[in-house]
């Protein structure tokens, strides 16, 4: 079978269908700014958009993005217009988001994926929708200044 | 003495030499004392603060004009390689373009200080400074040579200097193409050496500026190498049988099966040294191998929760009136008490708590026969060389550890105990191996932050002055936390551990006061996590100091101002500042409250908090929505990351107070993931409001933890304005609130 990451197309070997995303991104892919945090779901890290809708890579079987094109934090600046970095990571440079920068891949990939899909959330949305994302530097409060710069800019 | 001298420029020279250091450039180099790698035995982490000389072999110019900083501190998110990076600028009128700063490796720089404590501002601002300075100063000398004129007519400009004539000359003008030492006989006396950063601040130029850090571009692309991230071509990969509980003993193993599977290369089995690891040509094979490996230990120890309890119960100790340490005693606490209007006594305990750092810990090494290289991310990559070298049995200097930003530090990452396995299999199998440690690893294999017990009594007069402060605090040793069995207990009873009772000392005027403390060993593996005993010990004095303004009807901002001692002008100040912010006093809204606290940490920065919150009864929760804070850490560097420390800071403070405690079955952890222990969510995180004050002339003051100790106790104040229910004991849950109320 074959997948489609950031705009190219990867042969996936017979033995590999079944590990998971996150892994066959890590070490088959070798793209590694998608990241491992807990494995089960729980934080966030290992966030990928398919088909533009933010998900969980650890918790999706290569077997299972079958047509679905998958989008990883390498990538992100491709979907969106013009050169340069896509709007969510320029607000994360301008805010200076980033601590120790782990999560922070995850973060934006959910962010971008929220952004995409309502460009003017409310805080209270902005809360639940990051919910799932986490950050123990604890830079929860300018995640959600960088993610309200996009929504006044745009 | 001449012998001496000649052997250690020449040790340091080829030091330089064989590093690249002066391949072509100028390095201000002193032939003076050198801090060379010891090879003690144990491995120790590196302690030593930094003298203004070893500043010199960090900062050094290249031939096209450019500064290469080798900032001698490990990146977990703190940031202070860009402060740093900052007085570098500040000493060499350059813009942060011109700089490279590189985290350096062991073979890079001499040993530093490993990177705990939030110290690295406060001990390396110093010789990063004179060391920038001394390079700015030398390539004025080479100029003035250049020139013929002398160094005084040779004056500042932006990366070189103006000329009397107006004109200038760069930086890349003055490096010549071969190497170029610049030796001590070069170096200015400190009375003559010109330090801009230590200018006053309306003076500075880059210091203050909110330059955004370097590796901004590469963490939001994804781009940034975390250990994790790091492979080599022909790797394998490697995997390690997690003991079942703390101190179990290997008996046997049996590989057999796990060597039928497709890619396994080999498993290693040493009993001595109680360690069972596999490696396999594949990463997707491990997890079915570790399962079938069979495995035989022997458990040491079965201990659960009550006993750590017991052990570390504070009334236990006062029942039978036993501390091994008065930290300090004054007056008489029988008068304090008969003279007390009000008088409060009471109990606080915190628990046992984790990291949680977001990356767990990984580490690819690769054994040769001249060369073991590592690639990690620690706290202390000399710590980490020193004892893959003692595993393999090698020389320290054949050893290379590569250093990578880490995600998430908070004290839990001096040792890689990932490193020192792949180092175990890379060995054996001549093959560069990597080994990553999975959720469950991390929770269960690192150390912890020890579970602390507090008694106070105390009392007010009926003009609102404390009369008597009688505190007993029992927990274990932090910094000595790893130290073996006896040894450990001769070090408990010689001396209190300064971890463990960092903050102990209430900033108050308490002229009758007795504080006690005994450290207990526990079979919990302890030491530092962010701001060791900072934060239980600010929560049990800032609760009662709360209690004690409540029974005798001062407002608490108030009641702080009246008692602070009077040489802690600068708490004062924040706790102003911070009671203007927030517009201190009680909203009277249902089911929100309002709590204040205050800290001094490390006897340094002064920090206040007021923290707002509101009770959800339809959700059951307990929702902290703003907390406001005031901090005096002195010089500030770059705002934006003081600030983001302290953002950092009270969204941990939350999540200890609301969401955290390890606890223990069976001899191990009963948490293995973030359902189990789970830091605090973005829906739960405050907005943060910071204010920073800097009085004139300050020298920088810790902030990686500072903001921390206060964030509890303004808590578990905030839910009694809400409440009424003093919550004495942490985590504070909905439940315990009103499981006790009704
Ligand atoms: S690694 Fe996928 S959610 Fe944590
Ligand atoms: S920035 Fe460190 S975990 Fe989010």
């Amino acid at each position: 079978m074959e997948i489609v990451i950031n705009g190219n197309v990867i042969a996936v070997p017979d033995d590999l269908q079944n590990v998971t995303l996150l892994d066959f991104l890590r070490d088959f892919v070798m793209l590694t700014g998608t990241k491992f945090g807990c494995g089960v779901g729980l934080c966030g890290a290992c966030t990928v958009h398919l088909d533009g809708v933010a998900a969980r890579s650890c918790q999706t079987y290569v077997s299972d993005i079958i047509n679905v094109e998958v989008t990883t934090i390498e990538g992100l600046d491709q979907t969106s217009p013009g050169e340069g970095l896509h709007p969510v990571q320029q607000a994360w440079i301008a805010e200076g988001v980033p601590q120790c920068g782990y999560c922070q891949a995850g973060q934006i990939m959910t962010a971008s994926a929220l952004l995409h899909r309502n460009p003017a959330p409310t805080d209270a949305e902005i809360r639940e929708e990051m919910n799932g994302n986490l950050c123990r530097c604890g830079t929860y409060d300018r995640i959600r200044r960088a993610i309200t710069r996009v929504a006044q800019e745009a | 003495m001449e012998a001496t001298t000649k052997m250690k420029s020449i040790s340091r020279r080829r030091f330089l030499k064989k590093t690249g250091w002066v391949a072509a450039g100028i390095t201000v180099a002193s032939f003076g004392a050198f801090p060379v790698v010891r090879d003690k035995i144990p491995a120790l982490p590196t302690f030593d603060a930094p003298s203004e000389k070893d500043g010199l072999t960090w900062i050094q110019i290249l031939a096209d004009g450019r500064v290469r900083f080798y900032c001698p501190r490990m990146e977990m998110g703190q940031g202070a390689a860009l402060g740093l990076t900052q007085v570098v600028a500040e000493e060499l009128n350059i813009k942060q373009a011109d700089i490279d700063c590189i985290l350096p490796d062991t073979d890079h720089t001499p040993p530093f200080q490993m990177t705990v404590g939030s110290q690295s501002i406060v001990n390396f601002f110093d010789p990063v400074s004179w060391a920038a300075a001394q390079l700015r100063e030398a390539l004025r000398a080479v100029a003035a040579e250049k020139t013929g004129l002398s160094t005084e007519q040779i004056l500042d400009g932006r990366s070189g200097f103006k000329l009397p004539d107006g004109t200038t000359i760069g930086y890349a003008a003055l490096v010549p193409a071969t190497d170029v030492i610049i030796t001590d006989n070069r170096l200015i006396e400190n009375d003559n050496l010109k330090r801009y950063a230590l200018l006053p601040t309306t003076k500075h130029q880059t210091i203050g500026q909110n330059w955004l850090h370097h590796d901004l571009t590469a963490i939001v692309t994804g781009r940034m190498a975390y250990a994790r991230d790091i492979s080599l071509p022909d790797m394998a990969f490697g995997a390690v049988v997690q003991p079942p509980s703390f101190g179990a003993q290997l008996v046997a193993a049996n590989s057999a099966r796990a060597l039928e599977l497709p890619g396994v290369l080999g498993v290693e089995i040493d009993e001595a040294a109680g360690f069972v690891g596999v490696v396999a040509s594949t990463p997707f094979i491990l997890s079915e191998a570790l399962d079938v490996l069979d495995v035989e230990w022997q458990i040491e120890s079965d201990f659960g929760q009550e006993q750590i309890d017991t052990l570390l119960d504070v009334e236990r100790l006062r029942a039978d009136d036993n501390f091994t340490h008065t930290l300090d005693q004054s007056g008489d606490l029988e008068i304090g008490q008969q003279s007390a209007r009000h008088r409060s006594s009471g109990r606080y305990d915190t628990p046992f708590a984790a990291h949680a750092a977001m990356e767990p810990r990984s580490g690819l090494v690769w054994v040769r026969a001249d060369k073991v290289e590592v690639w990690c991310g620690t706290q202390d990559p000399f710590f980490v060389q020193k004892r893959v070298a003692k595993i393999l049995d090698r020389k320290v200097e054949d050893v290379v550890v590569h250093t990578h930003r880490i995600g998430g530090g908070f004290g839990g990452r001096v040792m890689c105990q990932a490193s020192e396995a792949a180092a175990r299999l890379s060995a054996k199998f001549n093959l560069p191996v990597r080994v990553q440690w999975d959720r469950a690893a991390e929770f269960q294999n690192n150390y912890f932050q020890p579970g602390f017990s507090h008694f106070i009594d105390a009392g007010v007069s009926q003009d609102g002055f404390i009369t008597h402060w009688d505190h007993d605090v029992v927990s274990s040793s932090i910094l000595t936390g790893l130290a073996p069995g006896l040894i450990g207990k001769a070090i408990d009873l010689a001396t209190p551990d300064q971890g463990t009772t960092r903050g102990i000392r209430a900033p108050y005027e308490m002229t009758n006061r007795r504080t006690r403390h005994s450290a207990i060993r526990t079979p919990v593996p302890i030491n530092a996590w962010r701001g060791l005993g900072s934060a239980p010990n600010a929560f049990a004095i800032e609760s009662m100091m709360d209690e004690l303004a409540f029974k005798s009807g001062i407002d608490p901002l108030q009641f702080r101002l009246k008692n602070l001692l009077a040489n802690r002008a600068r708490l004062a100040k924040v706790l102003r500042k911070v009671g203007d912010m927030s517009n201190w006093g009680q909203v009277a809204i249902p089911d929100t409250g309002r709590g204040l606290a205050c800290a001094v940490y490390k006897e340094e920065t002064a920090v206040a908090v007021v923290a707002d919150l509101t009770i959800d009864h339809a959700a059951k929760t307990i929702k902290v929505t703003k907390v406001c804070c005031a901090q005096d850490c002195g010089l500030v560097l770059n705002p934006h990351q003081v600030e983001s420390q302290i953002m950092g800071n009270i969204t941990w403070g939350c999540s200890m107070t609301l969401n955290e405690q390890i606890t223990f079955a069976q001899g191990r952890v009963e948490q293995n993931n973030f359902h189990l222990y789970e830091p605090l969510r973005h829906g739960s995180s405050p907005e943060v409001n910071v204010a920073l004050l800097s009085p004139p002339g300050t020298p920088p003051a810790p902030v990686g933890e500072s903001a921390l100790p206060p964030v509890p106790a303004a808590i578990a104040n905030a839910v009694f304005a809400a409440t009424g229910y003093r919550c004495r004991s942490l985590p504070i849950t909905y439940e315990d609130i009103f499981a006790e109320t009704g």
